[in-house]
């Protein structure tokens, strides 16, 4: 991602405005044109992931009764982006939508819910071709690392990600501001729960393995993304270790290669990235092989989840759909938490964590701990 | 000018109105409140239209005081006319006896029995033993008035007094009588009887005063009247057994061929004789001295013949569309009016022209039923409507087909006027029309011809809507828009310019 300045946003945003007054002076219905987020401008590229290839362009034209209003929508969207831009404040998409909650947009562009204000953030990023963070709407910022990491980040300090709090270093909303000063780690193993994440920070496997531990919780946020992504260019590996199920294929092929939901913003998957498990063959013949009793039933969304699975474009490759087809097949899943299903102590706990990092570290990404 | 008059004829006045109390709308106090207004009021709309002239009808019915046990009330009637008047020798005859003015003729007419106000006299003295008075004059002449009783078993006249009136000069008839009736729960109908007949009498002043001092005003919308109706002969196809031997009784022709030629419409000496022939009869017979066999040969004849031109329609007066939607517009007030007139057909040998009305929006609501108007030879038809062959077109016609929901749900409203020299009524009662297919094709191709231009109406009027709510939306958003620009550039395009090029 090019980190955009301000001033070429705000360029862009005037250029836009200057536009429709044109055309309106000269008497014509102004009109905007976008590459919209549709199957036909994604791509879905091997080993790149998702990648967005506008082609075909959408036009907001003002001479159509259905299209005035997201005309009057996207060019409000924009003077407010640009009035908080200008005095250094951000907001969130619940701002935002606030933001149309006024006096002055009733019978026009006052929101029913915040889902109409959060589409037309999309259309905003799909217009002005850069990521809500360029025109200061921040996504949530969800995601922590741990470990011996140090960085810089807008607030200018210096920080050791494994010296801010029993969670580590909270990735902010624009990392792209970050720069790394030193990286001790010998891969950064992004877990999807909280809780099993905080339990091999508990036992100290990141001080005495040399790793760090991101946590993803849940569906990874676009800055956690975007961060991995940094870390990698910068020749850390990635390892994605989540749950056995429909939804956390979803989760780990979402790191490396994005999702159809922001195919539109570059720079978010890490193609180099490896899921290491929990894969179907350590239920079936691998580590957890003799723990099957602790399989959880799919519940029927977890099974709809795996049904839809078939024909998400990220998920074609061999590995996913023979994944997928096992939860079809067996309607189970395993949880990270099966761990301690297996551990009646904490210094096994830590024992199978450590054995279990250091055969799928090892096998995936040729990292010794 | 119907048949089974010159049947009763035989019998006494009295007897027949005794036995035909139901038909003639007077089987109760209630009914005959209704009809007795109705017949006069019929009366005085003939009178006036004989006259050429636009008709001003004043009707006063005030309580007298209680009657019998069973609730009923003595009334007075009075109903003033401007219409053709009668001259001091007239009066008598044409109020004092039952059956006075029928004739053998075949015309378009109100009165439902061709008998008027004379029904309602007589029931007046049958109810009340009072005598009745008229005053009657023709234009510019001074009027003279008479206050008689009609003696029943002899059906005519007694004159109990008479004068001139010096101060009243015509052209004007007044009939005044009581009569017992029931006038509180008669009066809705009443009231809607006036409201329908002004509907389909646009040239008419009606003026109501009801014993409860209320009044009742219905003013006309055009001094235009329609062509008066002409008389003609009957169609050979129209008559029964009962009127041809009428016919014959009355006939001057010597000969069967000149008694065919002369009585009926559309009857030459040669489709005569080719009749005569059929039936096996020699020309030249004097039709008089016909045996009863002869007479069925010739009947058979009359209706096995099939080469008979179709009646002559010109005898028959419709409203016509513009008198038409005149008379509903005045009433009813809608924002959409179109009437239609279908061109003449044949039903049962009588010649009958259909015309259609659909109004829609302005004073009409949706009454959740359909609002349905029936009218024949100008008298509105209030009674058993969901057995009338309109209403049965009404509901067959699919409306959804014309941008409608249903008729119900609507603020539409229909009209259907049938004008003949004989309404093809279902029963004796005379209050709804029979499905004779001739007539509902009639009924519903005029009924379409106005929902196309209805369907045609609402389509520009909600396309006009569409285009002004869609400019609405157009200029708030780039009011928004000019507003928003000029934060961001410092300078308010000139939205209005393109506002203006936006279809209204």
């Amino acid at each position: 991602m090019i980190a955009v300045k301000s001033d070429s946003v705000r360029t862009r945003i005037l250029e836009i405005a200057r536009e429709v007054a044109r055309a309106i002076e000269e008497g014509r219905f102004p009109r905007l044109e976008y590459p919209p987020s549709s199957q036909s401008n994604i791509e879905f590229v091997e080993g790149v992931g998702y990648v967005f290839k506008p082609r075909v362009f959408s036009e907001i034209s003002g001479s159509r009764v259905k299209s005035v209003k997201t005309l009057a929508a996207v060019l409000y969207g924009l003077s407010r982006a640009l009035d908080h831009l200008e005095n250094g404040l951000t907001m969130t998409k619940r701002d935002f939508y606030y933001l149309h909650k006024v006096e002055r947009l009733k019978g026009t562009l006052f929101p029913k819910d915040q889902s109409e204000t959060d589409a037309r953030i999309v259309l905003m990023e799909l217009i002005l071709g850069m990521p809500r963070e360029a025109f200061s709407i921040t996504s949530d910022p969800r995601g922590w690392i741990y470990g011996d990491i140090e960085l810089v980040d807008r607030s200018g300090r210096a920080i050791r990600a494994d010296r801010v709090g029993e969670m580590g270093y909270s990735v902010p909303p624009r990392p792209e501001n970050i720069r790394f000063r030193r990286i001790g780690v010998k891969a950064v193993i992004a877990v999807e729960k909280v809780g099993p994440a905080k339990n091999m920070i508990e036992l100290g496997i990141p001080e005495e393995y040399g790793v760090a531990i991101a946590i993803l919780k849940g569906q990874p946020s676009r800055s956690m993304r975007r961060f991995l992504r940094m870390l990698s260019e910068e020749g850390v590996p990635i390892a994605v270790l989540t749950d056995l199920s429909p939804w956390s294929l979803r989760i780990a092929a979402t790191v490396v290669y994005n999702s159809i939901r922001s195919a539109h913003i570059p720079d978010l998957a890490t193609p180099e990235a490896r899921f290491i498990g929990i894969h179907t063959d350590d239920v079936e013949e691998g580590f957890f092989k003799d723990y099957q009793f602790a399989l959880e039933p799919l519940t029927p969304a977890d099974l709809k989840a795996a049904q839809d699975n078939v024909n998400l474009p990220n998920l074609q490759g061999e590995f996913w759909q023979r994944e997928n087809r096992w939860f079809l097949r067996r309607k189970k899943k395993a949880e990270l938490e099966i761990f301690k299903a297996m551990s009646p102590s904490a210094k096994k706990l830590k024992e199978l964590f450590v054995s279990y990092l250091r055969e799928k570290l090892s096998e995936g990404l040729g990292v010794t701990i | 000018m119907s048949n089974n008059i010159f049947e009763i004829e035989r019998i006494s006045a009295s007897d027949f109105f005794y036995r035909n109390r139901s038909l003639a709308g007077f089987d109760n106090p209630v009914k005959a409140t209704y009809t007795i207004v109705r017949e006069l009021v019929e009366n005085a709309l003939d009178a006036c239209e004989l006259a050429g002239r636009p008709p001003k009808i004043m009707v006063v019915l005030r309580e007298e005081g209680p009657s019998g046990g069973d609730g009923s009330s003595v009334y007075r009637i009075r109903v003033i006319d401007n219409g053709i008047g009668l001259s001091e020798e007239e009066i008598p005859e044409a109020f004092g006896s039952v059956f006075a003015s029928s004739k053998y003729r075949l015309v378009q007419s109100r009165g439902t029995f061709g008998l008027g106000g004379t029904m309602a006299i007589l029931y007046g003295q049958i109810t009340t033993n009072k005598p009745f008075r008229v005053v009657s004059a023709k234009d510019g002449r001074l009027a003279h008035e008479f206050v008689m009783k009609i003696d029943i078993e002899n059906n005519r006249p007694v004159i109990i007094s008479e004068r001139r009136v010096s101060s009243v000069k015509g052209p004007l008839t007044l009939v005044e009588f009581w009569f017992e009736g029931k006038y509180r729960r008669a009066r809705r109908k009443i009231v809607e009887y006036l409201q329908q007949t002004a509907m389909v009498t646009p040239y008419a002043d009606l003026l109501f005063i009801d014993p409860d001092g209320m009044v009742f005003l219905f003013t006309r919308s055009t001094d235009e009247m329609p062509p008066p109706p002409r008389e003609a002969k009957f169609h050979p196809k129209g008559v029964d057994m009962e009127l041809l031997r009428r016919l014959i009784k009355s006939t001057r022709s010597r000969t069967l061929l000149g008694f065919l030629s002369s009585s009926f419409q559309r009857v030459g000496r040669k489709t005569a004789r080719e009749v005569l022939k059929l039936a096996g009869l020699p020309e030249d017979a004097n039709p008089k001295s016909l045996s009863d066999e002869d007479l069925s040969k010739l009947f058979s004849a009359l209706r096995t013949y099939d080469r008979f031109l179709p009646p002559d329609a010109s005898v028959l007066s419709p409203l016509g569309p513009r008198l038409f939607e005149a008379g509903i517009s005045k009433e009813l007030h809608p924002e959409f009016i179109k009437a239609v007139q279908r061109t003449p057909s044949v039903v049962e040998g009588h010649p009958f022209i259909v015309e259609t009305a659909i109004a829609y929006g302005g004073e009409i609501r949706p009454q959740g039923e359909v609002q349905l108007y029936r009218f024949a030879n100008r008298i509105p038809l209030l009674y058993d409507v969901s057995s009338d062959v309109s209403y049965l077109v009404a509901k067959r016609i699919d409306w959804t087909n014309y941008g409608l929901k249903s008729l119900e749900e609507e603020p539409i409203a229909l009209f259907v006027h049938i004008v003949s020299t004989k309404i093809p009524f279902k029963t004796v009662g005379k209050e709804y029309i029979a499905n004779k297919p001739e007539v509902a094709r009639e009924i519903e191709l005029g009924l379409r011809e106005c929902a196309r231009a209805l369907k045609a109406y609402l389509f520009r009027k909600r396309r006009a809507e569409m285009l002004r709510m869609r400019y609405e939306i157009m200029r708030r958003y780039y009011e928004l828009i000019a507003e928003i620009v000029e934060e961001l550039t410092g300078e308010r395009p000139p939205v209005e310019n393109l506002l203006g090029k936006i279809r209204r």
